[in-house]
């Protein structure tokens, strides 16, 4: 089997299982959940082959898709060290969510809608990283919003997914359009939307780079990847079964936008970069803040993730596409590491997501309790571990080249520490606060073991001399770039020092300020207008509503009277009723109706006055 | 006292006006033949008051060439309704509709 064809079958087998469930499997969970597992394991398999079949190369493969005169819109593969080194972490860890969702959805009664929506979701994850057009790209993207309103809105039942999910596939349209323009754009600028050759066509030219297409490209990234001013979404999709969150909140889907700016990074020149940089380092400091006034579970963690995604905007901005890469996969492993362990957390409290009424977790639930400890070292940047290397290499970037950027990211780096730290000490240290959590129970074997695999990866996914040699070129070649620039010994010690200052005095500030297990929240009690405005996350939300319920509603109400009263009132109807009258007045010409005639009589004198009166 | 040319203007206006509306409105064809003669001497009305201001003869000229015409057309028109009716056994004109059967 070539290379190609491992790909083409890692690509169609969870398409294949999403067709199986969506029709034979919706009644029967058990059997969904064994086939979607399957296939899931099977793309870990064909990843596998893929990467062993190309041997290092870059491989590109594209078939015609449709042709319309000499426009030409293709599928294909574009199989670089970035493709197969985002597809190795896709699909692992979708893998190991898979796994997990054996034993958290267990009692779900949709379960076969579930498993058929990871199905579908990792599908169009492997289309985006795949891709070797933007066309591809944004259709496989759309998939990935449809997939992720169909997870996210898997509670239907109640209002809040179902808004949510809703609310996820609106603001992401309204990145999408750019994104959609930005396409155009580039079509009509390079007169091709393959990524290979518009890479080519820019080496050779440099002054073909557009700060508008890059623009417009962006907006795709700034839905997707849940960025200021579109990051309402992301909270909200909290909703969703956690492993859904894990899988598309944490290490796929809000990875896609940051993952797609890395394919086209060629196209960026440098004010849109530092705009992006600039953007990014605000995403990480305002989720920062913002985690510190939750008290839920995944709302916490769901901050957190908005940040790090601000983080490896800020990577990218920075001109290190390659590190911001790195923090993707590291934060991948750890973040749903995270999730998981949370969802292990909600499923064995009974679907209590409130930290201050959990506690004492760490006695009833220790391998998850361990696990979520690596996870929150791994995240808060600690010496050795994973984050911790992906980390640092941003804070050196924004040392070495943008200083208020790094200011500010180091701050970001302590405040992750802080809020982390208030999550762990508060809901598993002290004691149990509720009834749900006295009768807390360690999950199962199908959630342990994710879990146990997961935290591995956080310790030791950072150590990049380690990995296989046909992944992680592209971060080896920034890295390798970061350690040679000007200044870099000097930095590295500043922010090996900074860094660990942040999140030592983030972990152990949380400890002695909330103090564990704490039954309530000393910040919301000590300081409540700083904790109320913290909580209200500068009133994007009401912002919106304005907008859409006052301003947009109005113009939406102006447009309909206009298609109600011109477009249907005079137009449609006026047309039909003027030949209505036309064929109303000729008939009584026929029908023999003597009041007729003496109307028509009328009309022809009207007429020989007017024509006599020189009217016309 | 002297009655104004407007005046006269006015009564003739009327008796058109109620002569047309009695032509459009009414199902009778004789009411209908009725009004008609309304119309035509409410025109003869106007005219021999135009002639009365203007002191001449044209208008009254005329109005003796309508009475004559009117005389005879009278004398057709009365005579077609009366053979309708022995016909249809009615002068209605909204029962005298073949055509459009």
């Amino acid at each position: 089997m070539t290379a190609t064809q491992s790909l083409l079958l890692a690509l169609l087998t969870p398409l294949l299982s999403a067709a199986l469930i969506a029709f034979f499997c919706r009644r029967r969970g058990a059997i969904a959940a064994t086939i979607s597992v399957a296939a899931a394991a099977s793309i870990c398999v064909f990843t596998f082959l893929a990467i062993r079949g190309a041997e290092g190369q870059t491989l590109v493969a594209s078939w015609d898709w449709l042709t319309f005169g000499n426009f030409n819109v293709s599928m294909g593969f574009l199989f670089d060290g970035t493709s197969a080194t985002m597809l190795t972490m896709v699909a692992f860890v979708g893998f190991l969510i898979h796994v997990f969702s054996l034993g958290y959805m267990v009692d779900d009664k949709a379960r076969g809608r579930f498993f058929g929506g990871l199905s579908i979701f990792m599908f169009s994850m492997l289309g985006i990283v795949l891709a070797d057009n933007l066309i591809m790209i944004f259709v496989f993207w759309e998939l990935v919003g449809f997939s992720s309103y169909m997870l996210i809105g898997h509670y239907l039942e109640t209002k809040e997914a179902a808004a949510a999910s809703k609310k996820a596939f609106i603001v992401n349209r309204i990145g999408d359009l750019g994104f959609l323009i930005g396409i155009v754009y580039a079509y009509w600028h390079f007169g091709t939307t393959n990524l290979n050759e518009m890479a080519a066509m820019v080496s050779v030219n440099p002054a073909l780079i557009s700060g508008t297409i890059a623009a417009l490209l962006m907006c795709g990234f700034i839905g997707k990847s849940a960025q200021f001013p579109l990051h309402v979404w992301l909270p909200d999709a909290m909703a969703g079964p956690t492993p859904v969150s894990a899988l598309i909140h944490a290490a796929t889907m809000v990875a896609a936008g940051v993952y797609f700016l890395i394919r086209i990074t060629f196209l960026f020149p440098v004010d849109v970069l530092t705009f992006i940089a600039w953007l990014g380092t605000a995403v990480a400091v305002y989720a920062g803040f913002c985690a510190y006034a939750q008290n839920d579970i995944k709302r916490i963690l769901a901050y957190s993730t908005l940040s790090q995604l601000g983080y490896m905007s800020a990577a990218f901005g920075l001109g290190y596409p390659g590190i911001a890469l790195f923090h993707l996969i590291t934060h991948a492993f750890f973040k749903a590491l995270l999730f998981l362990g949370a969802g292990s957390v909600i499923h064995g409290c009974h679907h209590e997501q409130d930290i201050f009424k959990m506690g004492g977790l760490f006695k009833k639930m220790p391998v998850t309790a361990l696990t979520f400890l690596i996870g929150v070292l791994a995240l808060c940047g600690v010496y050795g571990l994973a984050g911790f290397y992906s980390k640092d290499a941003i804070l050196i970037a924004g040392g070495l080249g943008n200083t208020p950027v790094f200011v500010l990211l180091t701050l970001g780096a302590f405040l992750t520490a802080g809020y982390m730290g208030r999550l762990f000490w508060i809901a598993f240290l002290g004691q149990p606060k509720s009834d749900a959590a006295s009768h807390a129970h360690e999950s199962g074997l199908t959630m342990l073991v994710p879990l146990i695999v997961l935290a591995a990866l956080s310790v030791v996914g950072g150590w990049i001399g380690f990995w296989p040699e046909q992944l992680g070129e592209i971060i080896r070649l920034d890295l390798d770039h970061l350690h040679h620039a000007e200044g870099y010994e000097g930095m590295h010690k500043t922010i090996l020092i900074f860094g660990s200052a942040a999140w030592i005095v983030g972990l152990f500030g949380s400890f002695f300020f909330y103090g564990a297990g704490a039954k309530e929240d000393r910040l919301e009690k000590k300081a409540s207008p700083v904790y109320g405005f913290l909580k209200d996350r500068l009133w994007f939300d009401e912002i919106y509503d304005f907008y859409v319920a006052k301003i947009q509603q109005r113009v939406a109400d102006l447009l309909g009277f206009l298609d109600v009263f011109v477009v249907k009132g005079v137009l449609v109807r006026g047309s039909a009723g003027l030949v209505g009258l036309v064929g109303m007045c000729s008939k009584s010409l026929h029908v023999g109706n003597i009041h007729g005639y003496v109307y028509w009589f009328l009309a022809g004198l009207i007429l020989f006055w007017a024509a006599a009166a020189g009217l016309f | 006292m002297t009655v104004g040319l407007n005046a006269f203007i006015l009564v003739a206006g009327l008796l058109f006006a109620i002569g047309f509306l009695g032509v459009i409105l009414r199902k009778n064809t004789l009411v209908i033949y009725m009004s008609l003669e309304l119309m035509l001497n409410a025109v003869n009305l106007a005219l021999v008051a135009f002639s009365r201001y203007n002191n001449t003869m044209d208008g009254n000229l005329f109005v003796f060439f309508i009475i004559t015409v009117a005389a005879a057309e009278v004398a057709v028109g009365l005579a077609i309704i009366v053979a309708l009716f022995r016909r249809r056994q009615t002068v209605m004109v909204d029962h005298l509709n073949a055509l459009s059967r």
